[in-house]
Formats: structure tokens, C-alpha cells, sequence
């Protein structure tokens, strides 16, 4: 983030997940060992991140939020998008072709192959891999966005997210390990997701030459929500390889 | 047995009999509480959860908090007294409802939360939220391209109670910032009021004459900045709100207010009212206790389908 006074941060978010008094002191020794614990079952292959709601039905009296929640969400990220987060969106990925084929004759179905549904009232995310050229560069925004050609029309079939501004939450809503209910409230789960953009930012795109790059070929594997299926989607890459120009 | 007895304990029995089957066709009730309907986002709430349980064969009792804790807790006393089945709350603040809501669960009546969350889990049986953040987002993206990514803007925020005001300010500058070329300001609260915006805005604009957009936090402190903005000329200025009302919509098709976030309130409330009858009939509460619904932008693109808080396909 652009150094920047508290002023232009905003309203101080709402304490995250822990009500005033002795609980607070307690809490980043709580939240450092939470993380901790979830990193060490995260990088063992099979564990999964529960869904935290039906333990919490239980009222403890007297204890404000229960300390299952994500203490972390920033370094949550991190811990789990090499770990876990890339593994899953490549084994999930669908290839590109297919993905739309289904998305326009079955949307439901390309949904349950390739994607997740995060609740009712948001749409499902799918991930794909797709190889093509790069034939527009929107470079003036700082949300810059390539299109890419996968079928050899010559016309941008998707455009890619290249940063350093990425918008949308698309990374995070494609994982079916994590959900809104694990974090304490839409502010923590904010976060989380613009922790996720940053991971590919800084290990991926930032690395990206943005001069020359109409013409060269691009092998990428990301995420993009099923919308409108006349719409070209805006993919979120997890993975941009940039090939050779012809 | 006497012919006088026989024919009292017959009239006892057909009382009885009588009296349950009233006692079986007197409907459930479920109680409806949200903030003042002076704004039309907590009106439009209101009807939708009364619509649905009505449809559903429930009773109805529909209370106005005014963003009151305390009142807030004498109508959950209500509710609990007159036996509610159920109570559809829009809280009137995060932190002094979880006591609130958690008296209402000892005392055997659930609590499904729409529109603003509380940061315990485990008292309500549901919180069905918009993805505040999400909209802000979109808002803030939207705000950005109309501002040609440059320039002098303003944001107003909303009443600091309301974790909603937070997580919107949050979502805004977690676009806007990324923009050095965008420069905020000012900042102030009109607490989602009308006139206070009025106000603010008049002044703010008196402080700071050479801004170029205004944020804000919701469409009744937009529409208040707006008519700030109409008084002294300056219907230059690029003007964004949240919530997708009928008033805001109008400004968007004259070409005021370039654009909304609609939260789809009338959608949420009717979705709470499900899940309540659902958890009352089956005694099963949904999987995840927060539930997000994400917002749609309003522009003048698609302006003529909203009608309060719903967007027609």
C-alpha cells in the first residue's frame, strides 16, 4: 500500500474479533498461535480449513467472539497461496475452451466442474488455463489488462489482469477452503482477499515487461467469475507466462 | 353422571376442542426490526420480510429501532413477550446488539441479522450481509474511471456505529489509494443523514472549491451533497453513492448522480425470512451463519430496471 496518513486510510475498521478488555491483551498471542496452527495443518496435504459456524453454536458465557476466526488475514495469505492456493486452482483449472462451451450451454455445470459458488448471492468462480497471443495491451490505467487471443481469430477471447491494481476479489472467491464465515467480519475477509491479489502481484506480474507486448504468445492459468456469457471474461492470473514474440 | 354435568362436561369439551383448534390455526409471529423508515433502503427491508412471512402464513409485527440500543432492546423484549417465532433485525449497532440478540436466544427465539453484521458468531442464527466491500469496490472502480484516475475528491462517510461505514470506507480507499493522482480532501460523516450531508457539503465545498468528485458512503447523504452541489453551481462535480434508491436512481437518469451501488435489500429480507421459516419449521440453521450477497453498480446503463432495491432482469 502507498505510504499514507491514518486521515486517508479511511475509518479505523470496528475491533476485528475481539471485545475490549483482558481478551484483547490475550489476543495476538491467541491469533499467533492460530496462525500457526493453521499454516502447519494447511502445508499437510489434505487438511482443510472448516467452516467454523456450527462450533461456534455453542455460547461460551462471558467470551466475546470465538477464537476460531482467522486472526491474520494478510499472512494467512501468504502462508497458504503457495501451499495450498496454487495446487488447488491447478488442479481445479479447466481448459479454456471447454470452460466457455459449458459456461454458455450449462453454466451450472461448468460452475461444479471447474468452480466454486461462494454463497447464493454472488456468482460462482471458475478457473481455467489458456494459451494464446497477446493481441491488446491496456496499459494506461494502473488496473492493466492484456487481451488475449486463444482461438487464433485475432480477437481477445479474454482479458488478463496484469497490476499492479487488480480488481476484485475473483482469486479468493474461487477457493472452496475459506469462506466469509471464517473471518470475523467483511473487513477481515477484505483483507484477505487483497492479500491474495498481492501474492500474484508481487510473485508473478510485477515481474512482467509492460513495453513490446502486442504479438507475444502467453500461457496463463487464473480465475474469472461466470457472468454474462456474451461478456469477455476478465481473468485474474495465478500463473502468466509470457512466451516469445513471432 | 347428572343430565346437568353430562351437558357441562360435553360444553367443556367442545370449548376445548374449540380453543385448540384455534390454538392450530393461530399463526406463528415474526417480528421485524430495522432502523427508521425514513430511509427507503430500511422501508423497502421492512416490506420485503413482511411480504415473505405473510406469504409463508406467519404473523407480522414490524418495529422501527431509530438506531437506538436501547430501544433496540425494548423491542426485543416485545418480541420475546408476544411469543415471536423469530425476529428479522437490521441492528442498530454492532457492538450493543450481541447482548441484545443473545437475551433473545436464551429466551428460545432466533435471531436472523440482515444488512449489518455483529463480530460474534454463534448468537444470531443467521447474518445474511451484503458484500459491503464488494460494492465498494465496484463504486470506488466506477468513481475512479469517471474521474479520469486524477484529482481533487471528497469522501462522506456514515455513522461510525455501523460496521457497514468502515467496511465501505475501507473498500474505497483500497481502490482509490492505489491512484496517487487522486487526492482526498476531505472527510467528514454526515452519520447517513440528508441534511447533514446538506450541510457538510456546503461547507467542505466553501473550505475546498476546486474538488472534482465527491464519494459517499450512502444514497441519503448523496442526495444531500448533491443538493449542496445544485445550490452553488457546481453540477461538474462527479458524485457516487451506495444502496440503489428510487431517489438516486431519478438523479442517475437526469444526469446528477453518475452512480450507484445497489445492495439488494428487498432480495435479503425476504432470503432471512426464508432461513427463519426454514429454521423453525426443521430446527436447521443454514451451514455458515454469514452469508454474502453481493452488490450490483447502477449507471445510467441499467438505471430504468431498479425499482426499490430490486433490479428486474
Amino acid at each position: 500500500m502507498p505510504g499514507s496518513s491514518p486521515l486517508k486510510r479511511g475509518i479505523p475498521a470496528p475491533p476485528a474479533a475481539y471485545p475490549p478488555g483482558p481478551a484483547c491483551h490475550r489476543a495476538p498471542c491467541a491469533g499467533s498461535i492460530l496462525v500457526a496452527l493453521i499454516a502447519a495443518c494447511l502445508t499437510l496435504s489434505g487438511c482443510k480449513v472448516v467452516a467454523t459456524s456450527e462450533k461456534a453454536q455453542s455460547s461460551k458465557p462471558g467470551v466475546g467472539a470465538p477464537d476460531n476466526k482467522v486472526a491474520d488475514p494478510e499472512r494467512m495469505a501468504q502462508e497458504v497461496w503457495g501451499a495450498k492456493v496454487l495446487p488447488y486452482l491447478d488442479k481445479k483449472a479447466g481448459p479454456f475452451p471447454e470452460v466457455m462451451a459449458l459456461m454458455h450451454s450449462a453454466p451450472e455445470s461448468a460452475a461444479n466442474t471447474w468452480g466454486h459458488r461462494a454463497t447464493e448471492g454472488a456468482p460462482p468462480v471458475v478457473a481455467t488455463r489458456l494459451e494464446g497471443r497477446i493481441v491488446s495491451a491496456d496499459l494506461a490505467s494502473r488496473a492493466a489488462v492484456v487481451g488475449v487471443d486463444a482461438d487464433g481469430d485475432g480477437k481477445a477471447d479474454v482479458n488478463v489482469q496484469i497490476g499492479p491494481v487488480i480488481r476484485g476479489t475473483a482469486l479468493r472467491d474461487a477457493l472452496d477452503f475459506v469462506s466469509f464465515d471464517t473471518f470475523a467480519n467483511q473487513i477481515e475477509f477484505a483483507k484477505f482477499g487483497k492479500a491474495l491479489n498481492g501474492q500474484v502481484d508481487r510473485t508473478v506480474l510485477s515481474g512482467l515487461p509492460r513495453e513490446n507486448l502486442v504479438g507475444r504468445a502467453a500461457e496463463i492459468m487464473g480465475v474469472f467469475p461466470l457472468g454474462n456469457p456474451n461478456e469477455t471474461p476478465l481473468v485474474t492470473p495465478a500463473v502468466f507466462k509470457l512466451g516469445a514474440a513471432p | 353422571m347428572s343430565f346437568r354435568n353430562a351437558l357441562l362436561a360435553a360444553t367443556f369439551g367442545v370449548g376445548l376442542a374449540f380453543a385448540s383448534a384455534m390454538g392450530a390455526q393461530a399463526a406463528d409471529l415474526m417480528a421485524i426490526i430495522t432502523p427508521s423508515h425514513d430511509n427507503p433502503f430500511f422501508k423497502a427491508e421492512a416490506d420485503g420480510a413482511k411480504a415473505k412471512a405473510e406469504q409463508l402464513g406467519y404473523e407480522t409485527v414490524v418495529m422501527v429501532h431509530g438506531d437506538d440500543a436501547n430501544k433496540q432492546s425494548q423491542l426485543i423484549d416485545t418480541a420475546i413477550a408476544r411469543g415471536a417465532k423469530a425476529i428479522i433485525l437490521d441492528n442498530a449497532g454492532a457492538d450493543a446488539t450481541v447482548a441484545a440478540v443473545r437475551k433473545a436466544k436464551d429466551a428460545g427465539v432466533p435471531s436472523f441479522l440482515i444488512d449489518r453484521e455483529i463480530n460474534v458468531a454463534g448468537v444470531a442464527t443467521v447474518q445474511i450481509v451484503s458484500n459491503n466491500y464488494q460494492g465498494a469496490q465496484i463504486g470506488a472502480q466506477e468513481f475512479v474511471r469517471l474521474m479520469g484516475e486524477k484529482g481533487n475528491y471528497v469522501e462522506l462517510t456514515g455513522k461510525e456505529s455501523d460496521t457497514n461505514a468502515g467496511i465501505r470506507s475501507q473498500g474505497y480507499h483500497d481502490v482509490i489509494d492505489d491512484y496517487p493522482d487522486l487526492t482526498m480532501v476531505a472527510q467528514q460523516t454526515a452519520n447517513w443523514s440528508q441534511p447533514e450531508a446538506f450541510a457538510k457539503m456546503e461547507s467542505i465545498l466553501q473550505a475546498n472549491p476546486n474538488i472534482k468528485g465527491v464519494i459517499s458512503g450512502n444514497d441519503t447523504m448523496a442526495m444531500g451533497a448533491w443538493a449542496a452541489l445544485t445550490a452553488a453551481g457546481r453540477t461538474d462535480v462527479i458524485l457516487v453513492g451506495f444502496d440503489g434508491s428510487n431517489d438516486v436512481r431519478e438523479s442517475i437518469k437526469q444526469g446528477g448522480i453518475k452512480a450507484t451501488v445497489l445492495q439488494p435489500a428487498y432480495r435479503q429480507a425476504q432470503m432471512a425470512v426464508e432461513q427463519a421459516d426454514q429454521y423453525i419449521k426443521t430446527g436447521k440453521a443454514p451451514a455458515q451463519e454469514k452469508q454474502l450477497m453481493d452488490c450490483i453498480l447502477i449507471t445510467a446503463a441499467n438505471a430504468g430496471k431498479l425499482e426499490t432495491f430490486a433490479l428486474a432482469d
